[in-house]
């Protein structure tokens, strides 16, 4: 399956997910959703490294769990960010944003 | 900071205790994305089969997932690790057979090296348990035993004299001890005053006043020996050992300062020796008391304890720290030199020379004297190669099993593989179960281990209760044997897996079962063949011993032991002297003889089969040109009846041959053979100790057969007999000094089995005088088989390994071919489809074994002929491996290495060719 989609870069993954989490509690599916669709499909999250990456946020105490139910009336459980969570998502933004510009410009000066 | 360990403590809880609970959350988690998943494809347009097909496309491994996600939750560690155990556990339990295979292999191996090794340890390598062994240092490195008057170029034991001067003399020392070489052959007799204990024969050791105090011991209840217990005229004391103390008295205390009757004589119980000291060597029969060697002459009534002349002492000291050896040897020798020359027993001048050799070997003392490890020491050695080459069979074995098992794994690996577990996880796995199976199998051979070697010690020590030696596996043993059990589990479990890993899951499964993975099989059929060869040697080995033994025990002794019983007496212990001898021989005689059913009454020094031995140098009158050493027996008129010994020429010993009479012996065959010339008629002759005017002093009046005395292997043997009161011409000796006057034991013949005998003897005995005890009592039998009993042992002992090596090379051969079978089941099937018969595919699956076998035995047969050479010293008569003995070895290991391979041949014969092709 050649797959249209980019390769995410090492460590972004934690980044896209506590950006996403940022609007609102959300539950894994609804996440991978709204990067593809925030990203205008051009990111696209396996759950092969969704899930784990949940389950390593929740230990981290970046993100709460719980479960709740759908509008369709299903069980799923919903992740949001904790006041920890959200800190670390400004410190890695700010990282995000110094390292691509850093790039760029190493990119652009080349 | 606090929050967080606590949450994720919480966390790691939770998975920890509710293990379902998050798994459930996890699969209803991934369950819900996948559903999901699946809606929006149908939304697009697409049936739910195809949606649900795509899904599963994209999703890729859904246990692959899982574990990562449980993972990344850093709960996999302790919960995955149970899992893995329990998995493993239904894992072994599906295959039991395999499982209860390498269990028991591994039990066999660890539990008989660990017994071995242990009794190894505790014999060979015991410390006494005294302060700082490493400073102790024994005068003499050999164990001559017990009271002699010779001196050896290297001196071992000495005059109480001798001791004396080197105690003098010999500042290096910071103590210098000394104590009785030969205890353990003159039992003391030892009743509690005013109680009805009876007296009993019990181990007394003489010793010096600073014994305990070289060793560094405290009482464990009142006091130890000062020096002036050991002075003459001191008031008699002892020392009980605590093993004694508990055993006989239950520890109680007023033991102490206590009254005892030793010998007859009144002696105060001063003290209990510390817990665990057993004395200055490891012997069956360790010291029950500790008397002052000045009290010995009151006590035992002997002679020797202040004759220059006569060495019974051994020496161990402590040195002072910084001491040089090398010239305190010196020191020592010019010591002991000048004290023999002092002492008359060496000339300075014609024995120049001798004086120059003779020297005292300074050797360490930590572990005491050093008998039992010189008996033992050899076949003890032997016994642990032994019990090495069965582990090295044990764990050839569980390699192969093991290899066998997780090469047919293969398919289930890929399988899983495929499923998406990771190459990681699947060694994970594998590992767990080879250290599961290698664990369980350690504690079984602990167990094993720990009955094994209680059965050593009770096979090597039948007679005696409190041998100082533990069963009590030493940790160094155990954790050798399991560290190399471990070992090859953990190598021959993982090499499976390692290959298995390797392999592309789509080619293995494609493959399937229809293709061996190359090269283990050469691996393992090479370890069949090593297996095969070692048993062989094991069993030649084995079959070695076995003839030996036979050989020995069917020796003829020329004895007659039906009916017949040893009652040793220790007349010097009740009270008697040399004088009332001749009166007591009488009265023995008469009582014994009143017994119904007693036909004859012998007494005797010693008995033959028994562990005494006493030699004089002789001289035959007509020869005065040659001399040599014989043994002598002071025997009465029924002893040579009572033995079954037959008196070949003249006349046996009468009771007219009394301490007035003249002198008479009677002479065994190898006598006469070696003392007089062919021709000579041996009886009217006369010899005598050397020298013109002793050589005269016994006349011959008879010829016996050769019997064996000390052992069978002492052969050629010179041996008379003199009238038990009777003493040499011109001896200047007086007869209270003649300890040779006092009879050993009595040997009572009589004319049906009397199962009551023991006690007869006792109150026989005690009728005549209360102090007269039994100190041993066998019949004539138990007395001859006790003395096999070590080479009984080691033929015993070596069988068993023979066995077990057989066994494990059988049950190695099957696991091989039985694998080969089920692996070549669709060749097989599709041979017999193609018109194979039945004979064909047995012989198929047979030729692989054999090949296997004849390799072994090849290998084997010249290995077993080159180590022969090692345990010659250990056979009786036999010098190479004799070509029947190695004909049933081979014979036998054929034959069960044909049952290991016809089992899978006939499995393979009937296999039915359809279902064969279908199973896959």
């Amino acid at each position: 399956m050649t797959a249209p989609y980019l390769e995410l870069p090492q460590g972004t993954l934690d980044l896209l997910i506590l950006r996403t989490l940022s609007l609102g509690s959300q539950h894994g599916w609804a996440i991978s959703e709204r990067v593809q669709q925030l990203s205008s499909e051009a990111l696209r999250i396996q759950q092969g490294s969704l899930y784990p990456a949940l389950h390593r946020l929740e230990r981290r105490g970046l993100i709460k769990a719980n479960w709740g139910t759908t509008e369709n009336n299903r069980r799923a459980k919903y992740y949001e960010l904790s006041k920890k969570g959200r800190a670390q998502l400004e410190v890695e933004k700010e990282a995000w944003a110094k390292l691509t510009a850093a790039v760029a410009q190493v990119l652009g000066t080349a | 900071m606090l929050n967080g360990l606590f949450r994720d403590l919480s966390f790691r809880l939770r998975a920890l205790f509710r293990p379902k609970a998050v798994e459930s959350e996890l699969d209803d988690e991934l369950r819900f994305h996948f559903d999901q998943e699946v809606e929006k494809h149908m939304r697009a347009g697409l049936t739910r089969e195809e949606a649900t097909r795509t899904t599963r496309l994209e999703f890729g491994g859904l246990s692959q997932v899982k574990e990562e996600c449980r993972e990344s939750r850093g709960i996999s560690i302790p919960e995955s690790i149970g899992r893995d155990i329990n998995f493993a556990f239904r894992q072994l339990r599906r295959t039991p057979g395999f499982s209860i295979t390498v269990l028991l292999t591994l039990a066999l191996g660890i539990g008989a090296n660990s017994a071995i090794f242990t009794l190894v340890n505790a014999v060979l390598q015991k410390n006494l348990p005294v302060v700082d062994p490493a400073t102790l240092i024994r005068l003499g490195e050999a164990n001559d035993c017990c009271v002699g008057s010779g001196v050896r170029d290297s001196v071992s034991y000495f005059s109480t004299d001798a001791y004396l001067q080197f105690k003098k003399n010999v500042p290096e020392f910071e103590e210098l001890a000394a104590m009785q070489a030969g205890f353990a052959y003159r039992p003391v007799i030892a009743r509690r005053e005013r109680t009805q204990d009876p007296a009993r024969s019990v181990m007394g050791e003489f010793v010096s006043g600073n014994y305990f105090r070289t060793f560094g011991l405290q009482p464990e209840v009142g006091r130890l020996f000062a020096d002036a217990d050991d002075t003459a005229g001191a008031p008699a004391t002892a020392v009980m050992s605590y093993e004694t103390w508990q055993h006989h008295f239950s520890g109680d205390s007023s033991i102490v300062g206590s009254t005892f009757v030793i010998n007859t004589k009144p002696v105060t119980i001063i003290g209990i020796a510390p817990r665990n000291f057993f004395g200055d060597r490891l012997i069956s029969t360790p010291p029950d008391y500790y008397l002052p060697i000045e009290t010995m002459p009151l006590l035992a009534n002997v002679p020797y304890v202040h004759n220059p002349s006569q060495n019974w002492l051994y020496i161990i000291g402590r040195v002072k720290r910084g001491t040089e050896i090398g010239p305190l040897q010196q020191k020592i020798s010019m010591l002991l030199r000048d004290e023999l020359v002092a002492a008359g027993r060496l000339s300075p001048k014609s024995d120049k020379e001798r004086l120059a050799r003779i020297q005292v070997a300074l050797t360490p003392g930590g572990a005491g004297i050093q008998s039992m490890q010189k008996q033992y020491g050899d076949q003890l050695h032997l016994l642990m190669w032994i019990a090495s080459l069965v582990l090295l069979i044990a764990c050839a074995n569980i390699a192969n099993l093991l290899l066998v098992r997780g090469i047919g794994r293969s398919a289930e690996l890929s399988v899983r593989s495929a499923l998406g577990a990771r190459r990681g996880r699947i060694i994970r796995q594998l590992l767990t179960e080879s250290m599961l199976l290698a664990g369980l199998g350690g504690i079984a051979g602990l167990l094993v281990a720990w009955a094994g070697a209680r059965l050593l010690l009770a096979l090597a020590f039948p007679a005696s209760q409190n041998v100082p030696i533990h069963a009590t596996p030493a940790p160094a043993v155990v954790g050798f044997a399991t560290g190399l059990s471990l070992s090859t589990g953990i190598l021959f479990g993982l090499a499976p897996a390692w290959i298995a890993s390797k392999l592309q899951p789509a080619d293995a499964l494609r493959t399937g079962s229809r293709t061996a993975v190359p090269g283990a099989s050469l691996l393992q059929r090479g370890l069949v063949v090593f297996q095969v060869a070692l048993s062989l040697v094991l069993l030649i080995g084995a079959g070695l011993f076995l003839k030996s033994l036979s050989n020995l025990e069917n020796t003829d002794l020329k004895l007659n032991a039906s009916n017949r019983y040893i009652v040793h007496i220790n007349a010097q212990a009740a009270g008697y002297v040399q004088t009332q001898l001749d009166t007591l021989y009488h009265t023995i005689e008469d009582r014994f003889h009143s017994l119904p059913g007693m036909a004859k009454v012998g007494i005797a020094s010693y008995t033959p089969m028994e562990d005494n031995n006493n030699g004089w140098g002789i001289q035959a009158h007509i020869h005065p040109e040659s001399s040599a050493i014989a043994s002598v027996i002071r025997a009465n008129g029924d002893y040579f009846d009572s033995v079954g010994t037959h008196v070949v020429r003249g006349r046996g010993i009468n009771a007219q041959d009394g301490p007035n009479k003249p002198r008479v012996a009677v002479v065994n065959q190898t006598f006469v053979n070696k003392m007089f010339r062919p021709g000579e008629d041996p009886i009217g002759q006369h010899f005598g100790f050397p020298g013109s005017d002793t050589n005269t002093d016994w006349e011959i009046v008879g010829v016996v057969e050769d019997t064996v005395y000390q052992s069978v292997r002492m052969k050629d043997h010179l041996m008379f007999f003199i009238p038990t009161m009777q003493r040499p011409a011109g001896t200047k000796q007086p007869i209270e000094k003649d300890d040779g006057l006092f009879a050993g034991a009595i040997v009572l013949a009589t004319d049906r089995p009397m199962d009551n005998m023991q006690h007869l003897a006792q109150t026989t005995l005690a009728g005549i005088n209360p102090n007269l005890t039994v100190v041993r009592f066998q019949t004539f039998n138990d007395q001859i088989t006790a003395s096999f009993g070590q080479e009984r042992l080691l033929s015993r002992l070596t069988m068993l390994f023979g066995a077990l090596a057989l066994l494990l090379a059988t049950i190695g051969l099957y696991g091989v071919t039985a694998y080969s079978v089920v692996r070549r089941s669709p060749e097989i099937g599709i041979r017999m489809a193609l018109g194979a018969d039945r004979s064909t595919i047995i012989s198929m699956v047979l030729r692989g074994a054999t090949i296997q076998t004849a390799l072994g035995l090849l290998i084997g047969i010249p290995v077993a002929f080159l180590c022969v050479r090692f345990v010659k010293s250990q056979l009786y008569e036999i010098a190479r491996v004799d070509l029947n003995g190695m004909t049933i070895c081979i014979v036998v290991l054929a034959l069960a290495a044909f049952v290991a391979a016809i089992i899978p041949a006939l499995r393979a014969a009937s296999i039915n060719p359809v279902s064969a092709l279908k199973m896959d």
